[in-house]
């Protein structure tokens, strides 16, 4: 009686431990198809996003030696620039500082290089900063990026909406003197939208995380007045 | 009636569990496709997003943030159909605590950056302040959720326990 009771416990033991070894093999095998899942998933990611890297862009003319913004002025300090279109403090700087730093400029005190760019597109639902960038590009290539580049900050859309269409950036680009046709084309191909892109990761990778940013010879300025603006350069000119 | 309350309570959490731990698994399931779902369309910019915390080198950024938003759709799926529950949790686990960690560190480094944590942050938009707080809040809310399925994996309508067919598992005998 007391030996049937011990095999059967031992049966029981036996068929315990076949269980458990059953669930460690099941445990392991889904564990590792997670993780190949989860690997084969970032490595997606990561070739996705080389093949969108387009490793070639064409810089528009007038644009400084490494292609990230267009150069204005011919003065010792240089003033860098990092403004959206669709920034509204953007809008408000240019209102703000506009004059001086065109004053900096006619004075031969500095070179500006405007860095248009595209950090706010989840903020349109037409990658309004995108566009807006490539066809000041094409407005440099006219040679009228500033006039453009006043005229879209007057005309600025509110954050959130479609934005400007390409059809109206081409009316305000003939509106500032550019060539209908030429401006036109260049706007509807996306001429520049590679250089957009080229000159947005540059800014992040200098470090620049929001917009509007100024530097004065690389220095990021925190006081964004005429007088701060002026102050710099003096002491930068030094 | 307010004596019998307590020892209800305490016959239904083992009835309740698997259920809420349904609900759990499918709630941090929305969660993470929602997040990788408004990353993955623009890769460049959840680089910068990344980018922001400054806390690696730029290129190494862009790649963690291609990376990332795919990361989260495929934690998403797999909690959605209840693969490798406890391994999932483990990594999202870890995920949230490296988010955590991020944006309190952003935080005490003065920098003013949008988490990036649904869309592609990095950059504030006009008059927009930081909101850390709100955000590791919300982190931490997640966090309990991983860690609930880390602690209880096994829930209903799930591959785990479709594999496991009608064997008895330790979960159930809790």
């Amino acid at each position: 009686m007391s030996s049937r009771k011990g095999q059967k416990k031992a049966a029981q033991v036996v068929r315990a431990q076949i269980a458990r070894e059953k669930r460690r093999t099941r445990t392991i095998i889904t564990s590792i198809a997670a993780v190949v899942v989860l690997v084969i998933a970032g490595l997606i990611g990561w070739a996705v996003y080389s093949s969108q890297q387009s490793k070639t862009f064409t810089a528009p003319p007038g644009a400084n030696a490494g292609g990230t913004g267009i150069l204005d002025g011919n003065g010792p300090v240089t003033i860098d620039l990092y403004e959206d279109y669709l920034c509204p403090v953007c809008k408000q700087f240019q209102q703000v500082n506009g004059a001086t730093i065109d004053e900096l400029v006619r004075d031969h005190k500095v070179r500006v290089i405007f860095h248009p760019v595209a950090f706010l597109n989840r903020f349109s639902t037409t990658q309004y900063s995108t566009r807006a960038s490539a066809a000041a590009g094409c407005a440099a290539k006219g040679s009228r990026f500033k006039e453009f580049t006043n005229e879209l900050f007057a005309k600025q859309p509110p954050e959130g909406s479609a934005g400007l269409s390409d059809a109206e950036l081409i009316d305000i680009g003939a509106g500032v003197g550019l060539d209908r046709d030429d401006f036109g084309a260049c706007v509807n191909n996306g001429t520049f939208k590679a250089w957009t892109a080229h000159v947005t990761d540059d800014a992040s990778k200098s470090g620049v995380t929001g917009t509007p940013t100024i530097k004065v010879n690389g220095k990021e300025l925190t006081d964004k007045s005429p007088e701060g603006i002026k102050a710099a350069v003096a002491a930068a000119g030094k | 009636m307010t004596v019998t309350a307590p020892s209800t309570r305490a016959i239904q959490w083992p009835a309740v569990r698997p259920w809420l731990g349904a609900a759990v698994r499918l709630g941090l399931a929305a969660v993470w496709l929602f997040a990788g779902a408004t990353k993955v369309g623009d890769l460049a910019a959840s680089g910068r997003a990344v980018n922001a915390y400054q806390v690696m080198p730029y290129e190494v950024a862009t790649v963690i943030g291609a990376a990332l938003p795919f990361v989260e759709l495929a934690l998403g799926v797999l909690l959605l159909v209840g693969l490798a529950s406890r391994l999932v949790a483990s990594v999202s686990t870890a995920l949230l605590v490296v988010f955590i960690t991020g944006i309190a560190s952003a935080w005490a480094r003065g920098l003013a950056i949008d988490c990036g944590c649904f869309g592609s942050g990095g950059q504030l938009a006009a008059g927009q302040a930081p909101s850390y707080l709100p955000e590791i809040l919300r982190d931490l809310g997640f966090l309990v959720m991983a860690g609930f399925l880390l602690i209880w994996p096994r829930t209903p309508f799930s591959v785990d326990g479709w594999l496991a067919g009608a064997a008895p598992e330790e979960g159930e005998d809790e």
